[in-house]
């Protein structure tokens, strides 16, 4: 988007000192955004960019007046045009919105009421502001729709939201949000719940519409490398603060706060690369091999080939999940492949990347692997055992322990009325591993290799923070030793330096203790910096599989290239080199 | 749509058979003669007991009385009582006045509960919400009956208001079960009014009703059109299954304002061990419950379209 601004002319939305507070259950104000300034031009885009509880959707909510609960601006003034919203009263907020300040929100699953039909919704904006009413409403809601890039408008707005995929959707609201030509289009986060090809095809879409319209954007993201592909303007927000603003290459490449030094240091662009060196890879497949040699003389009773320790920890063949769901008519059913004829193995002490959009069928491979799902054909081998034909409770218990989970959403795979001390103490008590006071020593140990403070073992999950959960979660999965580590979206629930501490906690573990890692992503970006081999899924077939380096440089498939395409940010050369590296390392406690 | 109506009324049949079987199993084990109920404290000769016996079938083992009862039932034959009516008749007369009464408790609820809880929910907190909760745990916790009487002595005799009678009797009209109505419906109407405000305020706090506010809509629009209905879904699934369970008769309130309904009936033919008519009545009280349950699914499939049954 092009910076329109002329020189002297007067700005769309100016932000002075803005103060907004939320009141705690004591009724005292807890301060969410401290001071912020901000100057939003005519047909600028700015974009501020934050980790979660920065402070930059509250700013957001803030200029439309829609802060949501107790929230509240305590301070400063919030000039649109000249007046002050702050100040203003409800009816002249009410009739502000949609005409002159549009919203596109950030989930378009919740974001539309699932009881009226899509077209109705934006007719509704339509006609509140007073831009059409009756057939000739109907007639715009069509053009809208096509304007935001929906093919088949006119049938399209007689459906109800749940019959559109995500993408659409978020077509719909940007329809909506523009519907009364608003003068600025505040944008939270619209496509972070979207997968990357039609992040960047919606993103692409706004970026042309928005231009040709003449409309400021306000784009609120987490994710830097999106910011400044798409703003002009960079504001970075922390803690409440705005810390840093300024043009968006000059932040990125020169930047001053050591926030957001660090914020473009963790930016999980394609400019990362895997967090070890070769050399030092090779080290812990060494030592993995050995480890195994040596494991598998203790479990000779394991029904398989004693001291065997092929390359291969986990080897897959023909693994295919077959889904019956209710057809048309009354005993119909229709089949529904979700994984189809998929053969990998994962070598010992290396980390093997599963990449695919939603519905790619890669976390049903995770939970056939993990044998939580029996596969409809096709086997698992783990050590060279079939994990289907493992049927007697003691082996299945030593089956579950070479293999452990991690989760994408540490704070619903943790029991909440659970202290952190049980979550882990769990596994080690079902398979009646030592003594109360060896596993305490036990989960002492765990909790040092997470690098959290033993103080948390008497806390409960929702005294965490979302990066500590996780290192509980890993702790968990830790905790009966075992070879192989499962990782479902381990990261994409946390923001990028959360991120990038808890991929630099597995990398390390990986050295220290010779794990062997299943990764499973929709993060092409992520699969850089921990794995060596990846599978690329599409629709629960393997695309492409090859080393790290080779898809990343020489992407053989055309949806390889696709995926890689749409990673935001990766044509922006970052400032600093070293990325992903010590910076990211350091483990920041109160994450 | 039509062949999961089809589905689920051909799942009825069973249900319903073996309803029969239950409820005739629980009569045949009660204690009691029912030929002895039948004659009081007289004597009854051998040659009399066994004339009734053999004409109600009473002399037979009981699956087979069952086997016969559902032989007449397929005709609409559900046998007579032992004064000699039969039972259809007998639930003809006491079929209306109880889906009457029913209807109306419903409707009562209905339209105070959405009207109490969406405010109570939109004031969250405030004084009127605090009220609100204060009278419905009043009345959740006092029994029907000491409500069913209070209303009778206060509002039936002591406010003397013609077309408020205190008891309804034989020729009922439909101001007469007002009252009624009113008390049967409270306690529901505490249940559904804490439903509609826990449903209200959950909902205004939808992200889509954001949105309906950030594209300029006016407060009044926002709750009626994107608050209320996706918050009455829960209240009329509610509400429905509450109609079923009124309409199979309501035997306290019943009793206690003398209304001849199905409750009364069930309840004096069990009293007086007549089979026949205490299986039909259960059996149809088992009927309707499952076909307003068959319809408040439906509604609740017209209210959102995302539940589509296949």
């Amino acid at each position: 988007m092009n910076a329109a601004t002329t020189a002297g002319s007067a700005p769309l939305l100016q932000i002075r000192d803005l103060d907004v507070a939320f009141r705690n259950e004591k009724k005292q104000p807890v301060p969410a955004v401290r001071g912020a300034n901000l100057t939003v031009y005519e047909g600028q885009t700015v974009a501020i960019v934050g980790e979660s509880g920065s402070g930059k959707s509250t700013t957001a909510h803030a200029i439309i007046g829609l802060l949501p609960g107790t929230g509240h601006v305590t301070g400063g003034e919030i000039l649109f045009e000249g007046q002050d919203i702050a100040q203003a009263r409800k009816q002249d907020i009410v009739a502000l919105r949609g005409s002159s300040i549009g919203l596109v929100p950030q989930d378009p699953m919740s974001n539309l009421n699932p009881l009226w039909k899509v077209g109705h919704q934006i007719k509704e904006a339509l006609v509140a502001n007073g831009v059409a009413t009756g057939k000739a409403a109907d007639a715009r809601v069509v053009e809208l729709l096509e304007e935001a890039g929906l093919p088949d408008a006119a049938r399209r707005a007689q459906q109800y939201p749940h019959e559109f995929s995500g993408g659409m959707r978020q077509r719909a609201l940007i329809a909506m949000g523009l519907a009364a030509r608003p003068k600025l289009l505040i944008a939270d986060e619209p496509t972070s719940a979207l997968d990357v090809t039609v992040q960047k095809q919606i993103l692409d879409h706004l970026d042309t519409l928005t231009d040709e319209l003449g409309v400021a954007v306000l784009l609120i993201t987490h994710d830097l490398g999106l910011a400044a592909e798409r703003a002009d303007h960079l504001v970075v927000m922390y803690k409440g603060q705005i810390v840093e603003s300024g043009p968006a290459l000059e932040i990125l490449q020169d930047p001053h706060h050591p926030y957001t030094q660090r914020l473009v240091a963790s930016a999980p662009s394609l400019a990362s690369q895997r967090l070890s060196s070769g050399k030092q890879r090779s080290e812990v497949r060494e030592a993995a091999h050995k480890q195994a040699r040596h494991g598998g003389g203790e479990s000779a009773a394991v029904p398989a080939d004693v001291g065997r320790a092929s390359d291969d920890v986990i080897e897959v063949e023909g693994l295919t999940k077959v889904f019956t769901l209710p057809g048309k008519g009354p005993f119909g059913k229709t089949d529904f492949v979700a994984v189809d004829d998929l053969s990998f193995s994962l070598r010992r002490g290396t980390t093997t990347a599963i990449v695919g959009e939603s519905g790619s069928g890669k976390s049903t491979v995770a939970r056939m692997v993990l044998g939580l799902l029996e596969p409809t054909s096709g086997t698992v081998k783990l050590d060279g055992v079939d994990v289907a034909g493992v049927r007697r409770k003691e082996d299945r218990l030593r089956l579950r322990r070479t293999m452990q989970p991690v989760f994408q959403n540490p704070y619903a795979s943790l029991d909440p009325l659970f202290t952190i001390y049980r979550s882990i103490e769990e596994p080690l008590r079902v398979h009646g591993i030592g003594t109360e006071k060896e596993r305490e020593g036990r989960i002492r140990d765990l909790l040092e290799k997470v690098s959290l403070p033993t103080s948390v073992m008497r806390r409960f999950p929702h005294e965490l923070s979302g990066g500590q959960r996780q290192r509980v979660a890993i702790a968990r999965a830790l905790a009966l030793e075992p070879e192989v580590v499962i990782c479902d979206e381990a990261v994409s629930a946390l923001d990028v330096l959360v991120q990038a501490q808890i991929l630099t906690l597995l990398n390390d573990l990986q050295a220290e203790l010779g794990l062997s890692y299943l990764f499973i992503t929709h993060d092409l970006a992520v699969v850089r910096q921990i794995a060596d081999d990846v599978l690329v899924m599409q629709n629960g077939r393997v695309v492409e599989a090859a080393s790290v380096e080779q898809v990343f440089s020489a992407p053989q498939q055309e949806y390889t290239r696709l995926l890689l395409e749409a990673i935001p940010g990766a044509s922006i050369p970052l400032g600093v080199v070293e990325a992903g590296g010590s910076s990211a390392a350091r483990i920041d406690l109160d994450d | 749509m039509g062949w999961y109506i089809l589905k689920r009324i051909v799942q009825t049949i069973p249900v319903i058979v073996f309803a029969t079987l239950i409820i005739y199993a629980l009569v045949f084990l009660r204690p009691g003669d029912p030929v002895l109920n039948l004659f009081g404290d007289k004597p009854v000769s051998e040659a009399t007991r066994a004339t009734i016996e053999s004409q109600y079938n009473l002399d037979k083992p009981f699956i087979v009385q069952w086997l016969l009862f559902l032989k007449g039932a397929v005709t609409f034959d559900f046998g007579t009582s032992f004064s000699g009516q039969p039972v259809i008749d007998q639930i003809q007369r006491a079929f209306p006045v109880s889906v009457t009464l029913a209807l109306m408790a419903v409707a009562f609820e209905a339209v105070f509960a959405i009207i109490i809880g969406t405010y109570a929910g939109i004031r969250r907190g405030g004084w009127f919400d605090g009220v609100s909760l204060v009278v419905s745990l009043v009345i959740v916790a006092v029994p029907i009956f000491v409500i069913g009487f209070l209303f009778q002595i206060f509002i039936g005799i002591k406010a003397g208001i013609d077309w408020l009678p205190a008891t309804v009797g034989g020729d009922w009209t439909v101001t007469d079960l007002i009252m009624p109505a009113i008390v049967l419906g409270l306690t529901s109407l505490a249940f559904a009014m804490r439903l509609t405000r826990g449903s209200v305020s959950e909902n205004l706090a939808a992200d889509h009703v954001r949105t309906a506010r950030a594209k300029g809509l006016s407060e009044g629009k926002v709750v009626r059109n994107h608050v209320l209905r996706n918050s009455l879904i829960p209240v009329v699934t509610f509400l429905g299954a509450d109609l079923g369970t009124l309409m199979a008769g309501a035997i306290v309130t019943e009793g206690i304002f003398n209304i001849p309904g199905i409750g009364g009936l069930a309840y004096s033919a069990i009293l007086k061990g007549e089979s026949p008519t205490i299986v039909s009545v259960v059996t149809l009280m088992v009927l309707i419950y499952v076909v307003m349950s068959l319809l408040v699914d439906l509604l609740y499939a017209w209210l959102d379209p995302r539940i589509r049954y296949a």
